[in-house]
């Protein structure tokens, strides 16, 4: 028994069905692409940040007009009367939003001097991928209500500085960074069970969702003229530049 | 074998440069799917100079270190350079019209591709795709028990896709045998 391989012409054609296959596998991979950006892009679609599963079709198109205004009320790092501020969503056991924790001092200190740039800190827990970050956001709120301003920076920079991210935080660390950063841990532990910032934060998870947030770090540039710049994700530091300096131009 | 066959397509400089044009543009891609609504507002906006603008999207191409894990970074590199060999090799098997031959290499490539662009990338935190397929459905918390959050299925992407480059491979190389008893 021989086997011989056939040359190209002695090849029959295939049957017209089996060459639809590919072109189909095209359309379809082509289709869930599209269905990548549709979905990837979709305001308010919703998500892992989302709490409560919620049908699209009910839901307002997200849009960044729909950002909560910053007011006195919000944790400003910086000028507060700065041409650029940039508006951050933020998930404390995010790993992302741990790297651009540092991007974002970066900017401070680069932009944050001269008073160009504020950086507005809102909670942005994403409870299915990490049920511990609303309880941690409960903790920065508290270290802002017991120290002012300063404590809320100090502790978030610490949490964010130990925390391996992941839910990898351990509870009982809350309080010892409520305490490494100056403050009351008994204060500070009664205002993390009395629950007082649940609703507070849960109005930012909403605010960040209604902005078309669909991830953590989701951040809001926004610029002279009230022009608002979406940046999802934890970008380069070359592109927070790159929009702070068009925001800056009032582009 | 998987050598030869891939030496017998990539020979062609064609094939080339058409493999590097699609694994380029997958990647690029990726990297900007979280940002494309921004870059689409950049790119179109007229007050603001060319280079300006252009160089808002390059600089998020970085954010494959920034905004991706190690694991995922490699993995959507890895989808990225697979999926344009494997539409290399299947057109150059199909521009030889040996495709009377079993479907089981494109139908694999075709998974591959699937469960590449369901666990591609990362949006920072959550995968795009997956993440809001799963909400719809509201099956979301599955991701949590996932080890890798959503991150298994762009490593079976790259494995469905060497499997379908391979099964491919074996059928430029050995394309129709007939049997003489």
């Amino acid at each position: 028994m021989h086997e011989h391989e056939t040359k190209p012409s002695e090849i029959q054609n295939p049957p017209q069905t089996n060459n639809l296959s590919v072109p189909a596998a095209i359309v379809i991979a082509g289709a869930l692409i599209a269905g990548a950006v549709y979905f990837g892009t979709l305001k308010n679609a919703p998500t892992a940040g989302n709490n409560q599963p919620q049908k699209v079709a009910e839901q307002p198109t997200g849009t960044l007009d729909q950002m909560k205004a910053i007011s006195k009320d919000d944790h400003i790092r910086g000028n507060p009367n700065a041409p650029v501020k940039i508006v951050e969503y933020s998930d404390t056991e995010c790993p992302f939003c741990k790297r651009f924790h540092d991007t974002m001092k970066q900017v401070m200190d680069e932009y944050g001097k001269d008073g160009k740039v504020a950086w507005v800190y809102r909670n942005f827990p994403l409870d299915q991928l990490h049920p511990k970050a609303r309880n941690e956001a409960a903790a920065i709120e508290c270290a802002g209500d017991l120290g002012g301003n300063d404590k809320f920076w100090a502790y978030a920079d610490r949490l964010y500085e130990v925390t391996p991210s992941n839910n990898g935080l351990d509870p009982a660390e809350l309080p010892r960074i409520a305490q490494y950063v100056g403050l009351d841990t008994a204060k500070f532990n009664a205002c993390l069970t009395s629950g007082r910032f649940a609703k507070h934060i849960e109005e930012d998870v909403q605010n960040a969702t209604a902005t078309g947030g669909n991830g953590t770090p989701w951040s809001i540039v926004v610029g002279k003229n009230n022009k608002k710049y979406p940046l999802s994700g934890a970008q380069p530091y070359a592109s927070v530049k790159q929009l702070i300096d068009l925001a800056l131009q009032g582009k | 074998m998987l050598f030869q066959a891939l030496q017998k397509v990539f020979r062609k400089p064609a094939y080339v440069a058409f493999a590097l044009t699609t694994s380029i543009v997958v990647f690029t891609f990726v990297v900007w799917l979280p940002n494309l609504s921004l870059i689409v507002e950049v790119m179109d906006h007229s007050g603001i100079p060319f280079s300006q603008r252009l160089g808002l999207p390059i600089s998020l191409l970085g954010s494959i270190a920034t905004n991706f894990t190690l694991l995922s970074a490699s993995y959507t590199i890895a989808i990225a350079l697979l999926f344009g060999v494997n539409l290399a090799v299947t057109i150059y098997f199909l521009r030889r019209k040996i495709s009377e031959v079993k479907r089981s290499g494109i139908a694999t490539g075709f998974m591959g591709i699937t469960s590449g662009v369901l666990g591609m990338g990362c949006a920072a935190c959550g995968s795009l795709l997956l993440t809001s397929s799963l909400s719809l459905v509201g099956v979301s918390g599955i991701l949590a028990f996932l080890p890798l959050s959503g991150g298994e299925f762009g490593i079976l992407g790259v494995i469905l896709l060497s499997i379908s480059i391979y099964l491919t491979a074996k059928q430029i190389q050995n394309p129709v045998v007939c049997k003489i008893n």
